[in-house]
């Protein structure tokens, strides 16, 4: 067995998001997905089947190293499952779960977290370091644990092929993002949040939950403006116009809006590797006359699609990410946010589907909800997440308290969600 | 005049390299988006389509019925080029 796993590019900028934000004295870059089970788990069950998970996957418990190259160190000896705690419920308990920092550097990359509900059912909180895994990754891994009938080990198949480039060339390629960077710090963002928030602040969100009859109306007019696939277009045009009317309620301007784009990298048909950020980031600048109309926005966001895909900027900004792993954490984090004069975007965004159709019972209990949760590192501070749960659409708002009040995000969620119905 | 059979092999063939895992069994019926073929793989085969046949597909020709399978996506990109090569 390998006693150490490198971090690819992706993983390593989540790792430099984590240092960012426990700098400014937040929990960690952590995600989390919240599942609402319709009875108690037994709890005995879920211990047993997640100390077999790390018999099999020991990387749940490594922890982070590296002078050259970033690597996850693997426990040498055989180490205990994550921890599994039970609470009993209390106001906005998952929330206060999120903002309470995982120890990475002993080892702590997952948490599970068990609130008993009243009448008998129960929410099981799955909390993990970005840096080990993304959405889909951590999906399927909920199911793995899930679903006995399952094996833990994962069939195994041949890693994507990377371009074979020269050092050089691998530079001259990255170089091509920096200079897109560079392009669009000519007209920079700016957030409405403080770039190094003082107090310190907690990790919020709200989910909006859309019915069958109002998904189906958000597809169809995504289908409208965008065509055919094109309903995670329609989501990121929506929340771009919207940020802009927050930016214009707040009184705070912005010459820009920087949308970076998360692109699945992994083949169509596959988790693998299961631990691991296998994410490519397209980088979109939306001036504010772009954001007139829905139409105008979608048509920018097509147009810059294609003209980075064209520019192979996709492939480019993977070569920068795994150029960047040789640099330390606060050196990484200073440059990436030189580029954009102190912003490292203006929204986070995040698409992730469908949930994995293999989560609708866990252990045998039915899952009812289900709900995603991410971190967003200042500044901006900001971000939002869709998916779909059961065919429904759901949009997780994300903020720093520093970021927006109770008040304001309340008027950015709702106005997100009628634009979405109503273009 | 390239045929539809040809260009459903030569797209084929970029399916399996460069969207779906070698895993997945795609074959020119395969219904392609409950595959999980999605917007960013449509802009793929968008540029593949350009530069292989230097024809850009018109959006108002990406609908259900073109996206139905490789079959149907080959037709039309044969059609098109059969009317760029006439008009």
């Amino acid at each position: 067995m390998r006693a150490r796993q490198y971090l690819n590019g992706c993983d390593y900028l989540m790792l430099g998001f984590d240092y960012e934000l426990r700098r400014h004295g937040f929990a960690g870059n952590t995600c989390q997905i919240v599942l609402e089970l319709a009875s108690a788990l037994p709890t005995g069950a879920l211990e047993e089947r997640l100390n077999a998970l790390v018999t099999t996957y020991p990387v749940l418990r490594a922890r982070p190293c590296g002078l050259i190259l970033p690597q996850w160190k693997l426990p040498r000896r055989a180490a205990a499952g994550p921890s599994v705690r039970v609470h009993r419920d209390e106001p906005e308990l998952a929330q206060r779960l999120f903002n309470e920092p995982l120890a990475t550097t002993r080892g702590e990359l997952a948490r599970f977290d068990l609130i008993q509900r009243d009448g008998g059912r129960m929410a099981l909180v799955f909390t993990w370091a970005h840096a080990l895994m993304d959405a889909p990754s951590a999906e399927h891994l909920l199911a793995l644990i899930g679903r006995k009938e399952l094996p833990f080990a994962a069939p195994h198949s041949p890693p994507p092929a990377r371009t074979r480039l020269g050092l050089l060339e691998r530079f001259k390629r990255a170089w091509k993002n920096l200079y897109q960077i560079d392009q669009f710090s000519r007209a920079a963002p700016r957030s409405p949040g403080p770039r190094y928030p003082k107090a310190p602040a907690r990790l919020q969100y709200r989910v909006e939950t859309f019915s069958a009859a109002e998904t189906e109306r958000v597809r169809g007019n995504g289908v409208h403006f965008c065509g055919i696939l094109g309903d995670a277009q329609y989501h990121a045009a929506v929340a771009v116009l919207e940020l802009h009317q927050l930016h214009q309620r707040l009184g705070c301007p912005s010459a820009s809006y920087v949308l970076p784009v998360p692109v699945g990298l992994r083949p169509k048909g596959t988790v693998e590797p299961l631990f691991g950020n296998e994410v490519g980031m397209l980088m979109l600048q939306f001036l504010p006359e772009h954001l007139d109309s829905i139409a105008h926005a979608v048509t920018m966001l097509k147009m810059q699609t294609e003209q980075a895909m064209r520019a192979g900027l996709l492939e480019s900004g993977r070569m920068l990410s795994d150029l960047f792993r040789f640099l330390p954490l606060p050196a990484y984090m200073s440059v990436l946010k030189r580029g954009l004069r102190g912003e490292i975007c203006s929204l986070f965004y995040g698409d992730t589907a469908a949930v994995n159709p293999l989560l609708t019972t866990f252990l045998g209990v039915p899952i009812e909800n289900f709900t995603h949760v991410a971190a967003v590192t200042p500044s901006p501070g900001l971000g939002v997440i869709f998916y779909y749960f059961r065919g429904q659409l759901r949009v997780t708002v994300l903020h720093l308290s520093t970021v927006l009040n109770e008040a304001e995000v309340a008027e950015f969620a709702a106005g997100l969600r009628a634009r979405l119905l109503n273009p | 005049m390239i045929e539809a059979q040809e260009i459903e092999a030569e797209l084929l063939g970029f399916l399996h390299r460069e969207v779906f895992a070698p895993s997945v069994a795609v074959t020119p019926d395969t219904d392609l988006i409950a595959a999980g073929f999605d917007s960013m793989s449509l802009v793929r085969v968008l540029l593949f389509v350009e530069m292989t046949y230097g024809l850009w597909i018109p959006e108002r020709e990406i609908n259900s019925e073109t996206l139905r399978n490789l079959r149907a996506l080959a037709t039309t990109v044969s059609r098109l080029l059969v009317q760029k090569s006439t008009g």
